[in-house]
């Protein structure tokens, strides 16, 4: 690690997440046996998962938590043979104390940030490969190394960039093939998660928005893939797969996006099938809406590769920030 | 009217000007500021005529409007190659996109080749194309033809151009590429990303040897280069033989053995048109087929696709040398009025049925198209403009 200043908001953020843990086991908030898993954790905190998993490791050293043989750590010693308790942390009158409370706020800073970097390097991936330059990034942003990291190691777990052979950070870039490869997962995945999800679901929800799209309220397909995913998709119990399908949906949205600025006109077919989809999960036909929805990715897929031709057109954008660097 | 300089020439405008009794504008523009232009800015024109091979892009733009056959009073007499994607059955339909492809409408709104009654752009010129070669260094065809090897082949080392279009000019590359044996492709028609970054190699690497004298982007510029003797063998098309000078005869059109690179020109309606506006532009689109247009362009060497109804506005000298392969019984004059080709010259490859059944490949905008076309403009930056 790079040495830095270590003032106040500067301690390294799995350092202020070992202590809130801490605190809350110490102070037997959370019984032993609890499960930890990461993602709800870094939710909690509003922080990137790579450093919850440090401090996990930390506290596991430090025997407050230990392994066991499913996903995560067990709160209490290894020696003890504890049943494990799976349940949301929120139920355990979880608390953050007002200092790590602020610490965590001004560490919270790269999640103000983080989606303005998410959607530049999704978005420049349209025009080729490109070298991620951290300290370039920490400038842009105005903040430190540390805090440009934790952003990058967040871009990472989403699938945005990925180390190369120097363990350099690379974007992109997005080709046809990425494109395949995406809706190919997209229609493993996604009927599959719609099925999961239909005892879930919300119906008066989705009777509103089949309203919507009827009386033409609806016009951005963009908006109705989101509500898809919100109400149907999202409603799958397996947060796994759910998080798998958002992660597999950024370069694609990213796409249409950069193409939308641009001026492309609304896809009204788009708009229709989505008329479609919602009025056959909301009258319960699950194989007919599972099928239907595979069909609409295979249309889809076919005029992203056509829209993705269209992309040539677009100049290289000069407003490329400059922490990207074309490989 | 917004198109390029293969269809949009000032003697079919005054024609059509004359025949149909309104006042047309053309808009002639390179190939790629026309399809940005017609995708991007789609109310200031109400024709487009482009290829279909860049069809693709403007139509998923939404920026036209799906031609109802049953108002084109020649489209049962337009031949197979476009309607079908071969003159027959039998024939090899070539890589990449035939227009049949992109010609009908489907009913989920994307373009594909079940017969449907709207299609997307009615067909109208096309040609096969190959290169162009010096005979004195090369030596003339003999019963093999030449090869696409020709056209990176190290004897023609510091004289070779290229054209700047990467629809068209990534093509030409890599059909030579492969018949000399520097790569292979799957599938050439469309290309993966790692057989794209192989061929923009090889092309570094024979730029940095001195191999390309540049490239042009209109067709006078790659005459103006054969004019000069500056070029060995070149991308080139068919009317620029009929406009080399004193390099006529030793600039020659290949027929290559591997077979031809074809494309496929039309006209499509754009989205606004409607009413009155609308049938003009339906009278236009019939104008194109009447048979006069077709003559103009048979007398630059470009194919119309209801072929018959060209015949009666050529005469039969023009006729044969054309469309039958047959020996020019006296000189024969371009669109223009100058001589383009000849008494006692063939048309290099033959007739219409020889040339057309023997397809390489289309021009086609490749699924990787972004990618590779952003690659090879960057080579073609890196090679100069060759006019200057």
């Amino acid at each position: 690690m790079t040495a830095q200043p270590n003032n106040a908001g500067q301690e390294p953020l799995y350092e202020t997440i070992s202590r809130v843990l801490r605190h809350n086991i110490v102070s037997g908030r959370l019984p032993d046996g609890l499960v930890l898993i990461e993602g709800p954790i870094a939710k909690l905190m509003q922080t990137s998962r790579a450093p919850v998993q440090a401090s996990l490791r930390m506290l596991n050293a430090e025997g407050l938590i230990h392994r066991f043989r499913g996903r995560g750590y067990l709160v209490g010693q290894a020696s003890r043979n504890l049943t494990p308790i799976r349940k949301p942390l929120d139920e355990f009158d979880f608390d953050i104390p007002p200092a790590s409370r602020s610490a965590l706020a001004v560490r919270g800073t790269w999640l103000r940030v983080y989606d303005k970097v998410e959607a530049e390097i999704a978005a420049c991936q349209i025009f080729g490969e490109f070298r991620v330059i951290e300290t370039e990034l920490a400038n842009h942003l105005g903040v430190s190394r540390t805090v440009a990291r934790d952003v990058l190691s967040r871009l990472n777990e989403r699938g945005l960039i990925r180390k190369g052979a120097t363990s350099h950070w690379l974007a992109g870039p997005l080709t046809a093939r990425t494109l395949r490869e995406k809706f190919e997962l997209r229609s493993i995945m996604e009927p599959a998660a719609l099925r999961m999800a239909t005892d879930f679901i919300d119906h008066s929800q989705i009777a509103r928005i089949s309203d919507q799209i009827e009386s033409g309220k609806a016009k951005d397909a963009a908006e109705l893939e989101d509500a898809l995913m919100r109400y149907c998709l999202g409603r799958a119990p397996n947060s796994a797969l759910v998080e798998i399908i958002n992660n597999n949906r950024l370069l694609l949205s990213a796409m249409d996006k950069a193409l939308s600025d641009l001026g492309l006109p609304v896809d009204t077919v788009a708009l229709d099938q989505y008329g479609t989809l919602f009025h056959l999960i909301g009258s319960r036909q699950i194989n007919a809406s599972t099928e239907y929805l595979r069909e609409h990715l295979r249309i889809l897929s076919y005029k992203s590769l056509a829209r993705l031709k269209i992309v040539a057109l677009i100049p290289e954008s000069e407003s490329i920030p400059k922490y990207l660097n074309r490989v | 009217m917004r198109g390029t300089d293969v269809t949009l020439l000032e003697e079919v405008r005054q024609m059509a000007v004359a025949d149909l009794g309104f006042d047309i504008q053309h808009e002639s523009l390179d190939f790629l500021t026309c399809q940005h232009r017609a995708a991007m800015d789609p109310l200031n024109y109400d024709v487009y005529e482009q290829c279909f091979h860049n069809l693709d892009i403007v139509w998923y733009w939404g920026a036209l409007q799906p031609i109802d056959t049953r108002r084109i009073r020649q489209w049962d007499n337009i031949g197979d190659l476009a309607k079908a994607g071969g003159i027959s059955k039998y024939t090899w339909h070539g890589h990449g996109d035939a227009p049949v492809r992109k010609l009908y409408v489907q009913p989920d709104g994307t373009l594909g080749q079940q017969p449907m009654p709207m299609i997307s752009m009615l067909p109208t010129a096309h040609n096969v194309d190959s290169f162009g070669f010096d005979r004195r260094l090369f030596g003339d065809e003999g019963p093999e033809g030449s090869s696409w090897a020709w056209l990176l082949d190290r004897r023609a080392r510091g004289r070779i151009a290229l054209v700047d279009e990467p629809a068209i000019g990534i093509f030409d590359v890599a059909l030579a590429a492969e018949a000399n044996a520097d790569l292979t492709f799957q599938d050439i028609g469309n290309m993966t990303v790692d057989e794209i970054d192989s061929l923009m190699a090889l092309l570094e690497t024979l730029r940095q040897q001195g191999f390309f004298v540049g490239s042009w982007v209109s067709p006078d510029q790659a005459e103006a280069l054969v004019r000069a003797d500056r070029v060995s063998v070149q991308s080139m098309w068919s009317p620029s033989y009929g406009n080399l000078g004193a390099m006529q005869g030793v600039f020659c059109e290949s027929f290559p053995r591997e077979g031809y690179r074809a494309w496929h020109g039309g006209a499509s309606l754009a989205r606004h048109l409607s009413g009155s506006q609308l049938d003009m532009a339906y009278d236009y689109l019939n104008w194109w087929l009447a048979g006069p247009a077709g003559a103009l362009m048979a007398r630059q060497g470009h194919y119309m696709t209801n072929a018959e109804g060209v015949r009666e506005y050529l005469s039969p000298e023009e006729w044969g040398y054309w469309y039958d392969g047959d020996i020019a019984r006296c000189d024969l004059k371009g669109p223009d009025g100058r001589i383009v080709v000849r008494a006692g010259q063939r048309r290099p490859g033959g007739a219409y049925r020889e040339r057309v059944s023997r397809i390489a490949l289309w021009n086609t905008v490749m699924d990787e198209y972004n990618y590779a076309a952003r690659a090879w403009n960057r080579f073609i930056a890196s090679l100069g403009t060759a006019s200057q």
